[in-house]
């Protein structure tokens, strides 16, 4: 099998997968008791004649795959899909105007957790079974169980709350973002903490994954031929046994930043007051905002499925034996 | 007018600050007021911003900073804000045909946000534009003026007849189909906001409308802020309905949790926060920053409608016994203590015209309430012969809804129900509980005023006209209709127009006589609690819209 029908089929994967996840998310919003557009639309105490031109106005009367598929043109091939909630605002412009804060945090906090995760995997391969290596180890298990929320919570309480007036945090802005252009140094400053928050947990997973990973590699062959030419032992760890390892870290940062470009880094975002994708997406499912929750649902899904693609494309470019699946 | 919850808050004892909290200080010193940005801040924007659509406190909060009506509530704290004065209209209207016409005449040289005059065509297109955008409450409220019943079945030809205009002596006109007690009070609330006569029919949503008042939007992105500066052509014509306003610079910054806002506002980064401050911060609060606190009575009431549709709450001995049962204090504590919440047994709050103090569901009924009488309420369980039954609440999933439900099932079951409770997203409860088809048996939700007028609460919430079966939009939750307390609201309304005093009493009656049939058990009075930055002085509470944003100072 060729490399472009690999491509050809995972792209028809791709968009089979977002209809698929499209039409889900549609029909629950439907089949939720008391979440009716036309009513919420009217808004309180409106009488059954508004509510019944509403629906009609809106095209809420039609039969669901009539108003999926308008609703689907209006996203994808119009762009002009507007919100129930903010009536008037167009959500396709509203996720692209998101996407930058969601993309500066999720870069900056990636930077963070792969620099961090190689220092923690190496430190702790090095010192297999010694005391650095089970401190870092429970570490980074910490680090893996605390809920993000709770982190950027206490995090705020500390450099917003406790300690905002003293030396150590008095140089962290208020809550939200300020754009890269309109203040380079503000925007460095205004993401420091939300990007280490965010980072933490990946730090402990990938810092784990990293280490067993060199472990396992410093059992091979070649890394016994690397020793037996003479090599130190941290030219053997770091040119060698690291090197190889780092290809399963970066399958999973395939994935996992295409989960968070795509909104997965939600819970961070309401936490420190950036108004990225995945705060759209927590708005629209808690004001029930059916285009909105569409649209950034689409835009999530296209990131992780293409991440996934890419992922799985790459692996036939370098392993042809992946095509023949 | 429904409102997100108030949050359940914990303060142990606190006084309660009524009316204007800053000091009565010389003219010449306010006038160095004037200037700076006022930055407030909410986890979320209100939606639309089209005055003639929202219907929203977070947004008529700011609206009448935009827009002014023909009339207006006074822009003040304390009993003012609850009085209507002319605004664009240079008098209060001339009314005649026994309360069936209004005549207006409209102020001269008054000026649009964009240039353009405001003129008698602006208004006479402004309400036929209210049924083209269908405004919630053109069925309700605004069908009164003759003509309008047509526009709201067919909103594209309205033509709306009963508003007349004469531009020789700048007059407007409404003719309505029958006497109307709250037209004026319909005329004050932002859907009567007087815009452009070229304003197009549809909902301008983030689009800013240009407006007469003292201020205008310059920015709007719901996801994130929005801008407000002054409108260059406004002149302050009335210090009650529109005043200048002190900030030079409003901003309103949306997308921070309520516990952030807490501390933003604290760190003085924001000026004043719009959601409630979440329970487990408000000690802290309290305690470090009591000056800053405001606590102001609402016109609301927590309430617990039951549905007299349906079992077991279609038997009245089966209503009494649960209102007998309540312990209302028990709920006030939840709430946060009685210097945040009032218990009371009777639909009317304190405050409301109409209101007289009247409890029946206590130990030794009379004005006040003291004790649940469990042995009243034993005996008319008993007679309802419903012991056994199952019942579910329904409230929402957060606290201190959720709360007042766990404590309700308490209630229930010790009568003898088999009562269980479920919370469903705070979003969806509101409207799931309105709905028939989910046969809900009991929940608990609140009710704030849409405008200080008694019907608001007696004939909205149990009115039979307010119950529509089967839909999202069926505000008489209770499913209540009583034919002749139905004749005596009615009667009541119009009696108004000519006879207010007289039609209070009929209120009164109406109040007690909704509540001795029971068909919601009507919990605590809330109070309303408001935090601002160390900057921020001259605060005003309007009962109408709350914190009065226009006229703090903040330089």
């Amino acid at each position: 099998m060729s490399l472009g029908f690999t491509i050809v089929k995972r792209l028809a994967h791709m968009v089979f997968v977002m209809f698929g996840i499209s039409v889900l998310v549609f029909l629950i919003f439907f089949a939720t008791p008391g979440a009716d557009p036309a009513a919420r639309i009217a808004g309180r105490n409106a009488s059954p004649q508004t509510v019944a031109l509403i629906r009609k106005e809106f095209g809420l009367d039609k039969p669901l795959p009539v108003q999926y598929l308008r609703m689907m043109d209006r996203l994808v091939i119009r762009r002009d899909l507007t919100s129930y909630v903010n009536l008037g605002e167009k959500v396709v412009p509203t996720i692209f105007r998101a996407a930058p804060v969601t993309l500066s945090l999720v870069f900056g906090a990636a930077v963070i957790w792969i620099v961090f995760s190689i220092l923690v995997g190496v430190l702790a391969a090095a010192f297999k079974d010694r005391t650095l290596d089970r401190l870092l180890m429970i570490l980074s298990l910490i680090g893996i169980s605390i809920p993000v929320f709770w982190l950027g919570e206490v995090v705020n309480l500390v450099s917003q709350g406790l300690l905002h007036n003293t030396w150590l945090f008095s140089w962290v802005p208020p809550l939200g973002y300020v754009p890269l252009h309109r203040d380079p140094a503000l925007w460095f400053k205004s993401l420091v903490l939300p990007w280490f928050t965010l980072a933490l947990a990946f730090i402990g997973i990938y810092g784990r994954v990293l280490r067993a990973n060199i472990v396992e590699a410093m059992q091979e062959d070649y890394i016994r031929l690397a020793r037996a030419k003479g090599l130190p032992e941290a030219q053997v760890l770091i040119r060698h046994a690291l090197r190889c390892s780092m290809i399963a870290i970066f399958t999973l940062f395939g994935l996992d930043f295409g989960a968070l470009v795509g909104g997965g880094a939600l819970l961070t975002e309401v936490v420190f007051g950036l108004p990225g994708v995945g705060y759209l997406t927590y708005q629209a499912l808690t004001n029930l905002d059916l285009p909105m929750i569409m649209a950034t649902v689409t835009y999530a899904s296209f990131f992780v499925v293409s991440a996934n693609a890419m992922v799985d494309i790459l692996y036939s470019v370098f392993d042809p034996r992946v095509r023949n699946d | 007018m429904k409102t997100p919850k108030i949050a359940s808050i914990a303060l142990a004892a606190m006084s309660v600050v009524g009316g204007l909290s800053a000091p009565a200080i010389a003219q010449a010193a306010v006038k160095g007021h004037y200037g700076g940005t006022l930055r407030m801040v909410a986890s979320a924007a209100a939606g639309t911003l089209d005055p003639q659509i929202n219907y929203t406190l977070r947004f008529w909060q700011i609206l009448p900073m935009f827009y002014d009506g023909l009339v207006g509530f006074e822009k003040a704290g304390g009993k003012a804000a609850f009085k209507i004065v002319p605004d664009l209209a240079t008098s209060m209207p001339k009314i005649t045909n026994s309360g069936k016409t209004y005549i207006f005449t409209l102020r001269k040289d008054i000026k649009f946000s964009n240039g353009q005059p405001v003129t008698v065509q602006a208004v006479r297109h402004s309400f036929v534009r209210l049924f083209k955008v269908l405004n919630p409450n053109v069925g309700t409220w605004y069908d009164v003026i003759a003509g309008g019943r047509h526009c709201v079945k067919s909103p594209s030809t309205c033509t709306l007849p009963g508003v007349a205009i004469d531009p020789k002596t700048n007059t407007v006109t409404f003719h309505l189909r029958h006497p109307d007690a709250e037209f004026l009070d319909q005329l004050a609330v932002p859907f009567g906001s007087i815009l452009p006569a070229n304003t197009p029919d549809k909902d301008m949503g983030t689009v800013y409308i240009p407006g007469t008042g003292a201020y205008m939007v310059k920015k709007y992105e719901p996801s994130t802020e929005m801008v407000m500066v002054r409108n260059p052509y406004f002149r302050q014509w009335s210090k009650l309905a529109q005043p200048k306003g002190y900030p030079n610079k409003i901003v309103y910054r949306f997308g921070l949790t309520p516990n952030a806002q807490v501390t933003a506002v604290e760190n003085n980064q924001y000026d004043w926060m719009y959601n409630p401050i979440p329970l487990d911060r408000l000690q802290q609060i309290a305690a470090q920053y009591k000056s800053r606190l405001e606590i102001h009575p609402l016109l609301a009431f927590w309430y617990a409608p039951m549905n007299t549709r349906m079992k077991p709450f279609n038997n009245l001995d089966a209503r009494l016994a649960v209102s007998y049962a309540i312990n209302r204090a028990d709920l006030v504590k939840l709430f946060g203590g009685p210097a945040l919440a009032t218990p009371t047994c009777q639909i009317l709050p304190p405050g409301m015209a109409g209101y007289k103090p009247y409890c029946l569901f206590t130990k030794n009924p009379g004005t006040k309430w003291t004790a649940p009488d469990m042995a009243k309420a034993m005996m008319y369980m008993k007679k309802s012969g419903m012991a056994g039954q199952k019942v579910t609440i329904i409230t929402q999933n957060a606290d201190p809804n959720h709360a007042v439900g766990i404590y309700l099932q308490s209630v229930l079951d010790k009568l003898g129900f088999n009562a269980k409770v479920k919370g469903i997203s705070s979003n969806l409860q509101f409207t799931y509980i309105q709905n028939s088809n989910n046969h809900v048996q009991i929940s608990v939700t609140v009710w704030y005023q849409d405008y200080p007028a008694p019907s608001d609460f007696l004939k909205v919430l149990f009115g039979c006209t307010s119950f529509h079966p089967g839909s999202d939009n069926s505000i008489n939750i209770s499913a209540f209709c009583n034919d002749k307390i139905q004749k005596q609201m009615d009667a009541a309304e119009i009696l108004s127009i000519k006879h207010p005093k007289q039609a209070d009493k009929m209120w009164t009656k109406i109040d007690q006589q909704i509540t001795d049939l029971a068909p919601a058990a009507p919990l605590f009075n809330p109070k309303h609690v408001d935090f601002v930055s160390a900057r921020l002085h001259h605060f005003v509470f309007s009962g109408q819209t709350y914190f009065v944003p226009d006229l703090a100072w903040v330089h």
